[in-house]
């Protein structure tokens, strides 16, 4: 269960300390851990408990339907969404999804660990622009980001090999791909088969030992899950111990941020939370970071507006909460012959990467990846639940049960991810009629996709549909989202950076445009959202804006 | 009715009768075994009843979930009222298995059903600790082990990848 932390050291709220930090996953652990190795006292804000491998289990129920660790609706965390700003948002039991824990969801995520490439960070430029979305070039280029993704290596922890269609590294992987499944025996030979090619997916999680941690026993629950065994990657376990180790920085558990303050001068003075125990406290800082997720952090931005910042704190722009963007996907799921028992082991080991930009011939824009995997991330209850309408077989009685004891273990699903455009009318903002627990404003979340986007994510349905025909499926069934997503768990684009304080929310240095000494990094910072998997690229970002961030203090420009 | 079955049935409702249910009525409990048993059958593997389903439903109703129990308390009613407008019989578990099955089938596309259908699986695939899926009888079924740790070959196919140095 959730254990009190025990900070090495420990801060009067009344003490101005240098940084308050407010959240600990992907980026905020990064973050906590590389200000305070500067010399930096620092305060972790996070709003989840400090749990560890020992509490993690093979809990399906707890975390895929009670929600244990994505704290739902059905935990005071109210959600409403809405298509479009002419319909009424109504309350749903989860829209956007992230983990309430310290190490945020890169506790529970899957660890797929694409880079993104040199055109992801120039294809406006490239493509040209858009006419309606806000697609756009980011203000910093791969090279930029390069040596921070070899850091996210190394330092984090990355199991993969070089691809033919990767991006230049200046460093090899730290530890070797992992071991081929049967799923992706099947994708990779069925696109040999069609002159594509396969090669190891990059993933957050050890295939071998690496900075004291041990590799992976394969157990198969690591999407949804907490490792058991440290072998994730998560900043739990990468950045945490380190950041407290420094002895600079406490880590305040079951802290929900609620306001953040200015003064006079429009800089942030203190950051407002409520205690374990519900009671409002005020953290003291010189400057703030929100690493709090792509929803969290444009709310908490909209949620501190005063009289100075009438329409939510460094939202000038207008951008804050604007331009999210989800990522695209599809799924095909086959039947085969002999067991191919994916749901051991990590989701995926391969991918196929030569759609990454789609030929603009199409007539739409877009661009992604295929990888192989159990269409239920391995799980027995979730497969249980969808495999009648998978494979169009009887939902109850003696028959349903037969085939799904067949189904389980002879099943292969090649899932498609790809582009999200940025859009204004794809936002978070604040819900007028519903609020937390807290008596926080309820996210409200409008969403609907492009039909670029739509059409992108039919592609890769029939591109992954035709490998699974190649790859000699018995029994084809095939997915995508065709009247739009509903939420996702990749949270990106709401407080974008870029060089136009017209058009962004933070510069190049992850510095609010408008509040000197107050930053956001996190999936909001992202101007375009990759063909999927941005995790990589969000500690990239977090490692680099930590630079930027200390080289600044260094110099007295905070 | 046969006797021996019969009697099953009177041995089975004594042994749920004696149970100490939290959030579930007794007659509920009754009815729902019924029923569960029937969307997951005892067939030469373990069904329903074997994996205590009843027994999670009971515990995870109990859980911020009273939409749902209501949902169960209404539909329950109506099957009743069924059983009796078709059957002449007043309770769900005092039908036989084809009285049972065509019921079940007539109700197929209600909210009841859907959400006894995800309880049921949901008993039969979850934890032990939930009170459902006994000594793991529910994983037995699919074939799933409940390990901690593999190592390769995973399966037929990647086998047949190693083996041929691919």
């Amino acid at each position: 269960m959730a254990q009190a932390s025990n900070p090495a050291v420990s801060f009067d709220t009344r003490e101005e300390v240098d940084f308050v930090v407010v959240g600990s996953g992907a980026a905020g652990g990064i973050m906590a851990k590389e200000l305070a190795a500067a010399g930096h006292s620092v305060v972790v804000l996070e709003q989840g408990p400090h749990l560890q491998a020992v509490d993690f289990k093979h809990d399906e129920w707890g975390y895929q339907h009670n929600n244990d660790l994505v704290w739902s609706t059905r935990h005071g965390n109210r959600q409403t969404f809405r298509r479009n700003e002419n319909e009424e948002a109504t309350l749903q039991e989860s829209v956007l999804g992230y983990a309430h824990n310290v190490g945020g969801s890169s506790v529970h995520f899957s660890g797929n660990f694409w880079r993104f490439r040199p055109i992801d960070f120039m294809e406006a430029s490239v493509r040209g622009t858009i006419a309606g979305t806000n697609f756009a070039d980011w203000p910093i280029s791969y090279e930029d980001l390069e040596p921070y993704y070899t850091k996210v290596d190394w330092e984090i922890g990355v199991s993969g090999l070089q691809g033919p269609w990767d991006p230049p590294r200046s460093r090899d992987y730290p530890c070797p791909p992992m071991p081929i499944k049967g799923s992706d025996v099947l994708l990779e030979r069925a696109a040999k088969q069609m002159g594509l090619t396969s090669y190891p997916a990059p993933v957050a999680i050890l295939s071998q030992p690496h900075n004291g941690r041990p590799a992976c026993i394969h157990c198969g629950f690591c999407n949804g899950y907490g490792c058991e065994v440290n072998a994730k990657s998560s900043s739990m376990v990468t950045m945490i111990p380190l950041a407290l180790a420094t002895g600079t920085c406490e880590l305040r558990t079951m802290a929900t941020v609620s306001q953040i303050n200015t003064g006079e001068s429009g800089r942030v003075t203190e950051v407002v939370y409520f205690d374990e125990n519900g009671t409002e406290q005020a953290q003291r800082t010189r400057a703030a970071v929100l690493c709090a997720n792509g929803a969290e952090t444009p709310r908490l931005l909209l949620m501190s507006a005063n009289s100075m910042f009438p329409d939510g704190l460094a939202n000038a722009s207008g951008f804050v909460g604007q331009n999210l963007m989800f990522n695209g996907y599809s799924s095909v799921v086959g039947l085969f012959d002999e067991p191919v028992n994916a749901w051991k082991s990590v989701p995926t080991t391969r991918v196929v990467h030569d759609f990454y930009e789609l030929d603009e011939s199409l007539g739409f824009y877009g661009g992604g990846g295929i990888d192989g995997r159990h269409p239920t991330a391995g799980t027995p209850l979730g497969f249980a639940l969808s495999a009648p309408d998978m494979f169009g077989s009887p939902s109850w009685g003696a028959e349903f049960k037969e085939n799904l004891a067949f189904q389980f273990s002879h099943c292969a699903a090649f899932d498609g991810h790809s582009t999200s455009l940025p859009l204004a009318t794809n936002n978070v903002t604040l819900d007028p009629n519903y609020q937390d627990d807290f008596g926080r404003p309820a996210i409200r979340c409008t969403y609907s996709d492009h039909p670029d986007d739509l059409a992108t994510m039919e592609w890769f349905l029939n591109k992954t549909v035709e490998l699974m025909e190649v790859a000699g499926a018995n029994s084809i069934n095939g997915f995508y989202p065709e009247t739009g997503q509903t939420g996702n768990v990749h949270l990106l684009g709401t407080c974008r950076m870029g060089d136009d304080p017209m058009t962004s929310v933070i510069n190049s240095d992850h510095r609010a445009h408008d509040v000197p000494n107050l930053f956001m990094c996190d999936g909001s910072s992202l101007v375009t959202g990759g063909r999927g998997q941005p995790t990589m690229t969000i500690m990239a970002l977090a490692f680099r804006a930590a630079d930027r961030i200390n080289q600044l203090a260094q110099r007295n420009e905070i | 009715m046969p006797a021996l079955l019969h009697a099953c049935r009177e041995s089975r409702q004594a042994r749920l009768a004696g149970e100490d249910f939290q959030t579930i009525t007794e007659e509920e409990a009754i009815e729902f075994d019924a029923i569960t048993a029937r969307i997951i059958p005892t067939t030469e593997t373990a069904g329903a009843r074997e994996a205590g389903v009843v027994f999670f439903m009971d515990a995870v109703l109990g859980d911020s979930r009273e939409e749902q129990h209501a949902i169960l308390k209404d539909g329950l009613r109506e099957l009743q009222s069924a059983a009796v407008q078709e059957f002449d019989v007043a309770y769900f578990h005092l039908l036989d298995a084809r009285q049972q099955d065509q019921l079940i089938e007539s109700i197929s596309d209600t909210s009841f059903f859907f959400t006894l259908r995800y309880l049921t699986i949901a008993g039969m695939f979850s934890l032990p600790e939930y009170g459902g899926n006994r000594d793991f009888v529910g994983y037995d079924v699919i074939g799933y082990q409940n390990r901690g740790a593999w190592t390769q070959p995973y399966s037929f196919y990647d086998a047949d990848f190693t083996e041929r140095g691919e």
